[in-house]
Formats: structure tokens, C-alpha cells, sequence
């Protein structure tokens, strides 16, 4: 049985001359937490898009639990939970109601049931009669990823998912996103460039730089070869050399 | 039961989709100034036709008194329909500028909410978001249009002096069909550039320039009917000049003068249609309207169904 969750094949996407993404070959197992590390421009995000079936690659294949992005886009759908960057929802309706119309859009059979589940699992009941306009960004986070979990899916993609939180926010995220992939099993592709985030969230790594991957490996080998978190940034920062040299 | 389960988002959408534009101000005022208007028509219809009834029945007074011969009640040679005839100019100015807005809306509100993405990773196709979109409007355009008819219905049932007969009711149950029909137009214009627009502004401006043009250049081109004119729901009516250029234009210009092509269709049911007026289009004013509303509904449909999902708003 194929134990990869995401399976991408020379994935490529280009807009006219520039290749956002390069040859991506990359898999990514059942119950892993991946971090995808890059610099602001790298081709995370576009890389993320082609993955939840919402942008077409140029070239190449792209798998999520076995169904085409492409070619079986719904059935990839039903795998698939999405936290965008900024998560925007409907900000006239209360959370409750937003929920209930993400639920009921993603087949989810008895979603006030479903609702309540998912928002005791994030501990935070008491935003559901709140209307979603007047949530600070981690509450409204909270809510972004209360939508993409509804359905129960195999795997969660999120985009800078820290992106903008306070310090506490970050913690309660990160927190919420190691509870989600150790109680549900719910494999985790995350986007980030920061490097703290990885160490201590994510079981294994991927660096892109200007659309190429430039290395793969768990965290567990990445610690034992490099040491500490500050090891992790040396690394970081000489598969990118690029970046390297614009921080200089 | 596969059916039903294919539907079901489409359902939802249609609902939502309903729900948020019911919560934008924009559509909320341009259609209850839409529906003030159609009561407004049919109060002038109504005071019109009791004042000249009124003038007449003192004047039969007078008549009679002096022994001479009473001429018939102007009020009844004419069709109760005509008392309606204000309502085709408030539907090609007011009530097309509210369907645009409605339409726009439709996408608008989805986009400003930022919500695509999250749309845009659910378990059902481009299409169905398109086909929600186009429903939905069809559900608000045929809500302003009802209303209107309870109005105008309202009007003839309280007013004892204008039997409708039932070819009467079939005219007016027709005038609100093409009503429909012709605010869908204009709907859908609103939708199709709301999806295919990088900006709201843009998406908003294009399709009311296109009113704009409808309305009031075309017929100056087709018609020789100046702006001020077009506003008038009899002298829009007027005879083209007998020249060739109008001949040509009309002829050729004239299937895609959709305003005129309302107009001419009201005149003819609602029985105020002039009878010297010759539609000197190439095709008839209904296929006219049924070809553009078909024709602007299926690009529009297709805008929403191909939009990009991976933007959460219009484009800064």
C-alpha cells in the first residue's frame, strides 16, 4: 500500500518565461508533519495552490492520497483541508454559520454535531455565535482552521500559517497543529520561512529555492547531523545561497 | 439520489449567495428604490386616469345640463394597460442598474470576502459555482419582478373602473416576463465582468457603460432618438427619419438595441405602441432580448465557472 500522502512528479508551473515552480519531485508520508522552508518568493504558495487543485501546473504530476490533482481534482478534494495565508471568511456571518456552510459544502454528514467536535477540539466554543468581522487574526486563524478540519482530511495544507499571529497566538497554533496531527493522524504540509517554526513543529523538512527543491530530509537526521536550531539556519542558508547573499 | 447529492452544492451556494447580497446596502437601496418607482407608476397611472375621469364625468354634467351630445369617456377608449406604461422606462433605467448591481454583487461579495480559495478547495466544480451564481440571480431578478407585478396587480383589482379581461392578464403577465428578462441581461452583465475583473471598480464601470450605450446611444444611432427622448416611454416610440442611413442602422444595428427592443416589446403589450411605428430590425425584438439574455447568461456562467481561486480578493 502506498504510504505517501502528497506525490509530485517534475512538477512544473510557469507564467510566461518564469518558472515559479521547477521539476518539483517530492513525497510526503502518511502522519508526517512536513515544513516547507523557502524565502518569500521561492514557490511555496505556488506549490501549495497546484496541490489543493486550485492552480494547474504547467507540466508534470501531482498526487494527494492518490488522486490526480488534476484529473480527479473533486476526489483530491475530499482529501484535502486549506489554511490560505490570510484566512478570510464571510465576516457578516458568525463563525457558527460560516462553519455550517463550509461543513455542509464539504458533504459533511451531520455538521452542528460535526461543528461543535471541532471547535471543543480547538477550545474555542464560545466564538461560534460571534459574528467573524469582529475577530482579532488568531481568532479568526482559529476559525480558518477549524473550516479546513471539518471534513476530517488526510491532509492539511497551510500557507505561513504563524504569518502576522503575536507570540502567544504562534504558541496556541503551533500547538494546535501538533495535537491535530497526533490525535487525528491528519498529515500536515506546512509553508513557512521561519526556521523556529520547523524545529519544533515538523517531523521532516524540504527546502525550495527559486522553485527547486534543494534538499529533503527528516528533522530527526537534520538534528543529529547539524545540532541546534541556529545549526538549522546555517543549513537553511547555504541551500539557498541566493537568499544568502541578498541577507548579506 | 446521485442527482440530489450533485445538487447539493449548488443548493448552498444559491442560498448564500442569496443571503449575502440580502446584507449589502448597494443592493438593498437600488432595489427598494426600484420597487418606490413601481409604485410610483402605478399611482401616476391611477392619478392620471381618475383626473381626466373626473374632468369628464363634471363635464358630462355640464353637458348634459346644456342638452348637448356626450362624447365616450376618453379614460375607457384607452387600455388599462397603457397606465402602465412609465413602468418600461423604470425598468430600463432603475431596474437595469439594480440587476447590474445584484449580478456584480453575486461575485463581488464573495471576493471582497476573500472566501475563493476556501471555495475553491470543495469537493465540487467550477461549474457548479457558476450555475449557483447564475440561479441565484434569476431568484432576486424574479423576486423584484413578482413584487412589482403584486403592485401592479394590486392597482388593477382596486381600481373598478379597469377590468382587465384575460387576454388582458396574459399581457401583463407577459410584460413581466420580458421584464425579467431583459433585467437578466443586465444581471448577467453585472456577474460576468464581477468574475472577470482584476479590480471592483472595473467590474462595476464596464457593464454600466454598456447600459449606458444601450440605453442611450444606440437608439440615437438606430432611431435618430436623442438621450432626453429615450427617457419618455411614448416619444422613445418615435419614427425613425426615412433616410437610408437609419434604414441601414436599424436594420443592422437594431437586433443589438436592446433598450429599444424592450421598449417596443412593452409598447406592444402593454398597448401603447404608436401605429405609424415600424421595427425596421433584422430580427424580432423578442428573439433580440432571448438571444442576448441566453447569450450574456452562458459567457457569464462560464466567467464564474473559470475565475481564479487562488485570489482571496480583487487584485490591490
Amino acid at each position: 500500500m502506498n504510504t505517501y500522502v502528497v506525490e509530485t512528479r517534475q512538477l512544473t508551473k510557469r507564467y510566461g518565461e518564469h518558472a515559479a515552480v521547477k521539476n518539483l519531485s517530492l513525497n510526503v508520508e502518511r502522519g508526517e508533519v512536513f515544513g516547507f522552508l523557502g524565502h518569500n518568493g521561492a514557490g511555496k504558495t505556488t506549490t501549495i495552490h497546484m496541490l489543493t487543485t486550485l492552480l494547474k501546473p504547467t507540466s508534470g504530476t501531482a498526487l494527494v492520497c492518490g488522486k490526480s490533482v488534476t484529473e480527479q481534482s473533486l476526489e483530491a478534494r475530499r482529501h484535502i483541508g486549506y489554511v490560505p495565508e490570510n484566512v478570510r471568511l464571510y465576516d457578516t456571518m458568525t463563525a457558527r454559520a460560516n462553519l455550517l456552510f463550509f461543513a455542509r459544502l464539504s458533504g459533511v454528514e451531520y455538521p452542528d454535531r460535526r461543528i461543535d467536535e471541532t471547535l471543543d477540539f480547538l477550545e474555542c466554543r464560545d466564538l461560534a455565535p460571534r459574528l467573524v468581522g469582529s475577530f482579532s487574526k488568531g481568532l479568526r486563524q482559529r476559525i480558518g482552521l477549524a473550516q479546513a478540519i471539518l471534513h476530517r482530511p488526510d491532509v492539511l495544507f497551510l500557507d505561513e500559517p504563524t504569518s502576522g499571529l503575536d507570540p502567544m497566538g504562534i504558541k496556541t497554533l503551533r500547538d494546535l497543529i501538533v495535537r491535530l496531527n497526533r490525535e487525528f493522524g491528519t498529515t500536515i504540509f506546512m509553508n513557512t520561512h521561519l526556521i523556529s517554526e520547523i524545529s519544533r513543529t515538523c517531523t521532516s523538512i524540504g527546502v525550495l529555492n527559486q522553485g527547486e527543491l534543494v534538499f529533503r530530509d527528516t528533522i530527526e537526521k537534520v538534528t543529529e547531523r547539524y545540532g541546534s536550531e541556529s545549526s538549522l539556519e546555517e543549513l537553511y542558508l547555504s541551500v539557498t545561497p541566493v537568499q544568502a547573499k541578498g541577507a548579506a | 439520489m446521485g442527482n440530489a447529492a450533485a445538487n447539493a452544492p449548488i443548493r448552498l451556494l444559491v442560498a448564500q449567495s442569496l443571503s449575502t447580497i440580502a446584507r449589502e446596502r448597494t443592493v438593498a437601496l437600488l432595489a427598494l428604490l426600484f420597487l418606490v418607482l413601481v409604485v410610483v407608476a402605478a399611482y401616476l397611472g391611477w392619478s392620471a386616469t381618475s383626473t381626466v375621469n373626473a374632468i369628464y364625468l363634471r363635464s358630462v354634467d355640464y353637458m348634459t345640463a346644456q342638452g348637448q351630445t356626450i362624447p365616450s369617456n376618453p379614460v375607457l377608449d384607452t387600455s388599462p394597460l397603457a397606465l402602465l406604461r412609465n413602468m418600461a422606462t423604470y425598468v430600463s433605467l432603475i431596474g437595469a442598474l439594480a440587476a447590474i448591481v445584484v449580478g456584480h454583487q453575486l461575485i463581488a461579495s464573495d471576493r471582497k470576502a476573500g472566501t475563493m480559495p476556501l471555495l475553491g478547495t470543495r469537493p465540487m466544480r467550477g461549474i457548479d459555482l457558476g450555475t449557483a451564481k447564475a440561479l441565484a440571480l434569476v431568484i432576486a431578478i424574479a423576486a423584484l419582478v413578482a413584487f412589482a407585478a403584486f403592485i401592479n396587480t394590486a392597482t388593477f383589482l382596486v381600481l373598478p373602473e379597469f377590468r382587465l379581461d384575460g387576454a388582458g392578464w396574459t399581457k401583463l403577465a407577459a410584460f413581466y416576463a420580458t421584464s425579467g428578462l431583459y433585467l437578466l441581461v443586465f444581471g448577467f452583465l453585472g456577474m460576468w465582468f464581477g468574475a472577470a475583473a482584476k479590480s471592483e471598480t472595473v467590474g462595476l464601470l464596464i457593464p454600466v457603460t454598456v447600459w449606458l450605450t444601450l440605453t442611450f446611444v444606440l437608439p440615437q444611432i438606430t432611431s435618430n432618438i436623442n438621450p432626453v427622448a429615450a427617457l419618455n416611454p411614448v416619444s422613445a416610440l418615435a419614427d425613425a427619419p426615412a433616410s437610408a442611413f437609419f434604414q441601414v442602422t436599424g436594420w443592422a444595428l437594431g437586433p443589438f438595441s436592446l433598450a429599444e427592443a424592450y421598449r417596443v416589446i412593452s409598447a406592444q403589450l402593454l398597448d401603447f405602441m404608436p401605429p405609424t411605428y415600424v421595427d425596421r430590425a433584422a430580427i424580432p425584438a423578442a428573439a433580440s432580448l432571448l438571444i442576448a439574455a441566453a447569450g450574456v447568461g452562458t459567457i457569464a456562467t462560464r466567467a464564474v465557472a473559470r475565475m481564479d481561486m487562488t485570489k482571496g480578493d480583487y487584485d490591490a
